[in-house]
């Protein structure tokens, strides 16, 4: 493929921006929020995301302590449910409902074949799990840990971690990276737990503004779907549920997450609103012409094993744009968000 | 419209049972021929569709597979109603799928319609050496509870066709006999009140499956 120079020298321009960011002693959350929407080059993707979920002070004389404090205070919750005398007190029901879900995680990708991989992510999960009873795991999280376990993980091995040779990192990276996930998915996880409590309510809440910003953006798909008996619930669920990654590749959504990250905790649930209306207006002519069941088959499996930064840069562009014109309106869009 | 499309009914069937027992692979397996070892888990509602031959009528299945966690009933719950059948698949292999099997007969009581049909299907077949659910028990349990019931392999393929092809059949007979009977019982099940009716019930309901699932 051809790379232009100017492309070349625009990437090394931001990269260099992003050095000089990281190496404030303070660092500046504005511009590095500002630089971030645009996407993170991967070099630096780690610490990046580290820092924008807050679990890196913004100031770097109290990073190294924290982090030990943080790894330690991880090591020892691990210690506690999986030492020998720890195990026979699991909830065992637990245990296999996460073994099954990560053994069926990402099985396109050779990482996540790996024994030692899949049992790190199932420690994750349960630790994460009986610490928030009101919720507890729910299938879907399991997506959600990964992106963070992978671009954690990228930063110790030198080529690329989606085929690394496991065997090759050591116990301490790999434990690093486990409490590293653990932590930012649980600051993830923090900002949507509504999304996975009892008849998950804030996934409820997201639909119906969805099926209202629809009607607004493009009401002639809107009336096609009631015509045809298309619940938005039937297909969006998933797309709350999982924060569309079950629709995109593993890799877009991390370039997504650069953005959502950048936009702060809400965007989870507020400008993933926005993103989730862009992604299905994309097909809006397609699925104009189609009957109830295509049209549920089609967004079951929307056509994007293809996608690359550029069709995510897009669809957030989009998002971004909707989200300008309608986010700050007053009137009935907002008044389903009794959260707001 | 493709010729898909052309159907004497039309009917809406829903699977349900524990989380990892295999209904999404017997789900693929009837509608696409395929088996995979790692499909993901289904969150929520997933949906598929296909067309057999029963009596020389052809009969659309439009086959709604449902996350067996219970976090997502809540959600799931709501596909139930108008539904005319209900595979309900445990694994032969883990006894707890099976305990809880009458957890999910009255899942469907609460809130599928009264008519509807319900088979009872052990999948994993194919486990043998694993076996930890006898075909004796099964079918003595099915019997008791007026359950259809099958053991198959979406891996292998055993069964499957059948099971599917058993449980439309058991449907059509149930919908084409009350059919006949519509006009003398007026306790005929709501599903199944006349010919025309039926039909364009069973098309509305499968057309428009929303009933407050919002
Ligand atoms: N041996 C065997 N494995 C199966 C069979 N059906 C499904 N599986 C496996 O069981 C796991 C869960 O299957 P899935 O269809 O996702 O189950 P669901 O959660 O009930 O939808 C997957 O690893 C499947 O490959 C079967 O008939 N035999
Ligand atoms: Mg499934």
């Amino acid at each position: 493929m051809l790379v232009s120079v100017a492309e070349l020298n625009s990437k090394a321009i931001r990269f260099k921006k992003f050095e000089a960011l990281l190496e404030q002693p303070i660092v500046d959350m504005d511009q590095l929020k500002k630089l971030s929407w645009m996407g993170v080059p991967e070099e630096i993707r780690h610490t990046v995301w580290k820092l924008l979920m807050g679990y890196l002070p913004t100031n770097s004389t109290l990073r190294e302590k924290i982090l030990a404090q943080k790894r330690g205070e991880y090591d020892d919750y691990v210690q506690q449910q999986f030492s020998d005398e720890g195990k026979a007190g699991l909830d065992q029901a637990l245990v296999h409902q996460i073994h099954i879900d990560i053994l069926r995680t990402n099985s396109n990708i050779p990482l996540y074949q790996s024994t030692v991989i899949q049992e790190s992510l199932e420690r994750i999960l349960y630790i994460w799990a009986i610490r928030h009873p009101a919720s507890g795991y729910v299938q879907g999280i399991n997506d959600l840990a990964t992106p963070f376990y992978q671009v954690f993980l990228q930063s110790c091995v030198s080529d690329d971690v989606e085929r690394t040779d496991v065997s090759l990192i050591s116990k301490e990276t790999l434990n690093q990276v486990e409490a590293d996930t653990y932590w930012c998915l649980t600051r993830l996880l923090d900002g949507i737990q509504d999304n996975y409590t009892h008849a998950q309510p804030g996934i409820q809440r997201q639909i119906v503004r969805m099926k209202e910003l629809i009607n607004r953006i493009d009401g002639q798909l809107y009336a096609h779907f009631q015509k045809e008996g298309v619940e938005f619930i039937q297909f969006a669920f998933r797309w709350m549920n999982c924060l569309l990654m079950r629709e995109l590749p593993l890799k877009s959504t991390i370039r997504m997450w650069d953005s959502y990250q950048a936009e702060g905790i809400e965007a989870l649930s507020e400008f993933h609103l926005y993103v989730c209306a862009a992604f299905l207006v994309k097909w809006s002519a397609e699925l104009k012409k189609m009957e109830f069941q295509d049209i549920i088959q089609f967004l079951q499996a929307a056509p994007t094993a293809s996608w690359g930064d550029r069709d995510i840069e897009l669809l957030l562009s989009e998002a971004f744009m909707w989200k300008a014109l309608f986010g700050s309106s007053p009137q009935h869009l907002k008044n389903n968000n009794p959260n707001q | 419209m493709s010729k898909d499309d052309e159907y004497d009914y039309l009917f809406k069937v829903v699977l349900i049972g524990d989380s990892g027992v295999g209904k999404s692979n017997l789900l693929s397996r009837f509608t696409r021929n395929e088996f995979n070892l790692d499909s993901k888990s289904t969150i929520g509602v997933e949906f598929a569709t296909r067309t057999i031959q029963v009596d020389g009528k052809t009969i659309k299945a439009q086959i709604w597979d449902t996350a067996g966690q219970e976090r997502y009933r809540a959600i799931t719950s709501a596909y139930y109603r108008g539904a005319v059948g209900a595979l309900l698949v445990y694994d032969i292999a883990k006894v707890s799928s099976y305990e809880n099997v009458n957890r999910w007969l009255k899942e469907l009581r609460d809130h599928a319609d009264s008519n509807i049909q319900i088979m009872l299907v052990g999948n994993k077949s194919d486990l043998k050496h694993l076996r930890a659910v006898s075909t004796e028990e099964a079918k003595n349990f099915a019997a008791e509870n007026g359950l259809t019931f099958i053991e198959t392999s979406a891996l292998d393929s055993s069964n499957v066709e059948p099971a599917f092809q058993k449980i439309l059949t058991e449907i059509y007979r149930v919908v084409s006999n009350n059919a006949l009977k519509a006009g003398e019982s007026a306790g005929a099940p709501k599903v199944n009140a006349g010919t025309t009716i039926t039909l364009n019930n069973a098309v509305d309901t499968s057309k428009k499956p929303s009933g407050g699932c919002c």
